[in-house]
């Protein structure tokens, strides 16, 4: 049946920010006997891709996962629209039906070897969080690693926890476009603290995610560092209704964004027509 | 060679293969229409339809799940997929070719959609000639149309020529007495110059024709292969229950790229118009080899301000 959606059972549920919250699910009842038979009990799911998330009655909306497990699903929840302003208002115990893993997400396989900058903005931080978790776990894998982090203000920053560790074992640049002259950590713009790193191109592999005009400037500060665009990938957003490439609406030159997407290679889409 | 039909004979036909079926065919209620034929001396072959046959392939409002607030462990029930058997006649080549073109959307070995399939394994397709072409707008003529139908009538004066395009439509001729004859091609007054539209994308010659846009989408909800849709979810006044609903959009409307927070991603007018002419004369045929758009002229036709895309690629230098 078209959009078919499946209850997981919310396991914890955690406020990161104002109006922002953190929900982890896992497979509940009758969901996770029926999987059990197949003998695939375990979630299969990639950094960058997402679940069409439902609440009866509201409707549903496209959110990236900002996990790494095989046990439970994490989605960074801002109360934003109809379908989240419904989901912020559940709680442990209760259930959030799902429809997913949808599209394409980051090759964290082909960059084997290489150094990573990961530059999120704002609510673009949540698909890089399930980036730098998956990193986390295989991190023999990957040479360097540098996040480049922005938020608009103090107040808007989540994921606190994750970066306080990400501080002691990546190399962290955390940002604020605005604050109060009182506040101790570094502003400016995060596209600006990219340029300023100085970081060389060679053997880099970039990820960003953010709004449409900070992936733009983002991509501009790498070209000047040097990089090429097939070594950056950026994750587009767009409003995907159906996750299936049916209903049309996050096309852009042909080009599903749910299916192909949303994560591409940044030399394949630059020249897409709007 | 094909088999021979009188015309006085053609509702004796057309009830006996209808028969436990329902018939859809044009009818004259004020517009012509495809409807489903209550009498059949409704049915109406002078001119085509303005609106497409899709709507019985996948309706403008179709449910998909009743919810109910109240049961947490259930909250969505889905909605059982009914669907008549059907015959439907007196549709138009590019009729049946945007049924070609849908099941690359809606029935592709990727994905399928449950209604428009079984829509689709549960319709009869009985075609008829466009000798003359039924309006000055159609330019099918230019859009290399499949010969797709399971029967195709063509209008010899007295008589119907009828040739079968698959082993169902053989079998509902078996008993008509041959004939030899040979369909002619449809002939169309307008053509469609067809081009490369990739090195035209910034093209000045777009904002004329595009200028004169209102968004009213009258131009996709006519397109026969138009089905882009939205999803809803819509509950009664007890805030219990309710229904999820899909609802044909359109990529003309200004919310259609709305995301959460505000953002449009085509706020403009002229990328909306651009984006339906290349999905249908380009962008599909990158994917699948052949072009969306089936020439039936339609969304020109139905356009309040007869706005013509044929002019603005005709035109291109």
């Amino acid at each position: 049946m078209l959009l078919t959606t499946t209850p997981y059972k919310i396991t914890q549920k955690e406020k990161l920010a104002p109006e922002t919250y953190l929900f982890r699910v896992e497979k509940s009842g009758k969901n996770k006997k029926k999987t059990d038979k197949k003998n695939n009990e375990k979630l299969n799911y990639e950094p960058g891709q997402f679940y069409e998330v439902s609440v009866a009655g509201f409707g549903e909306a496209p959110i990236s996962v900002c996990s790494y497990s095989d046990e439970f699903i994490e989605f960074n929840i801002r109360d934003v629209g109809e379908v989240t302003h419904a989901v912020v208002n559940l709680n442990e115990g209760d259930e959030l039906w799902l429809r997913g893993p949808y599209g394409t997400h980051y090759p964290m396989k082909e960059m084997l070897g290489k150094s990573l900058v990961i530059i999120g903005g704002g609510t673009g931080m949540a698909p890089l969080r399930g980036v730098i978790k998956y990193v986390e776990k295989h991190r023999a894998d990957y040479d360097r690693v540098h996040l480049f982090i922005g938020f608009r203000s103090p107040d808007a920053i989540i994921f606190k926890k994750d970066i306080e560790l990400w501080n002691r074992i990546f190399d962290l640049h955390l940002t604020v476009d605005k604050a109060d002259a009182d506040y101790k950590g570094k502003v400016g713009l995060v596209t600006k603290i990219v340029e300023e790193s100085g970081l060389s191109a060679d053997n880099q592999e970039a990820i960003i995610c953010g709004p449409p005009a900070m992936i733009k400037f983002t991509v501009m500060a790498l070209e000047k560092l040097g990089f090429s665009h097939s070594q950056i990938f950026i994750s587009h957003e767009r409003r995907m209704k159906c996750g299936v490439g049916m209903c049309g609406h996050c096309m852009i030159s042909g080009i599903y964004v749910c299916k192909d997407g949303p994560v591409f290679r940044y030399d394949q889409i630059k020249n897409l027509h709007e | 060679m094909g088999k021979v039909l009188e015309k006085k004979r053609l509702k004796e036909f057309l009830k006996k293969v209808s028969k436990g079926k329902d018939l859809i065919a044009p009818v004259k209620k004020g517009t012509l229409r495809f409807e489903i034929v209550e009498d059949l001396n409704d049915i109406c072959l002078e001119g085509r339809p303005l609106f497409p046959i899709k709507k019985f392939f996948s309706p403008a409002k179709q449910d998909l799940m009743k919810l109910n607030l109240a049961d947490k462990k259930k909250p969505f029930e889905e909605e059982k997929i009914r669907i008549k058997p059907r015959v439907i006649f007196g549709a138009r080549l590019c009729d049946f070719n945007g049924l070609l073109r849908l099941d690359k959307l809606f029935n592709s070995k990727e994905y399928q959609e449950d209604y428009y399939k079984a829509a689709r394994e549960n319709t009869l397709l009985l075609g008829i000639n466009c000798i003359p072409a039924p309006s000055k707008y159609c330019f099918c003529e230019s859009m290399s149309l499949e010969k797709y139908y399971d029967l195709f009538f063509h209008d010899l004066g007295d008589k119907y020529y009828i040739e079968a395009g698959s082993p169902k439509g053989e079998a509902l001729i078996m008993n008509l007495e041959d004939y030899d004859f040979s369909i002619p091609d449809i002939k169309c007054d307008k053509k469609l110059d067809k081009k490369d539209l990739a090195q035209y994308y910034d093209n000045p010659a777009w904002s004329t024709e595009n200028d004169k846009c209102l968004s009213c989408g009258k131009c996709t909800a006519h397109c026969t292969t138009c089905l882009c849709f939205d999803v809803f979810d819509e509950l009664e006044a007890n805030a219990k229950i309710g229904k999820r609903f899909k609802e044909w959009d359109s990529c003309q409307f200004l919310n259609f790229t709305l995301v959460a927070g505000g953002g449009i991603f085509r706020k403009d007018r002229l990328p909306r118009f651009k984006h339906r002419i290349y999905h249908k004369l380009q962008y599909f045929r990158e994917k699948f080899g052949f072009d969306m758009c089936t020439g039936c002229g339609r969304c020109i036709e139905a356009c309040p301000r007869l706005i013509d895309f044929t002019e603005v690629i005709n035109n291109f230098k």
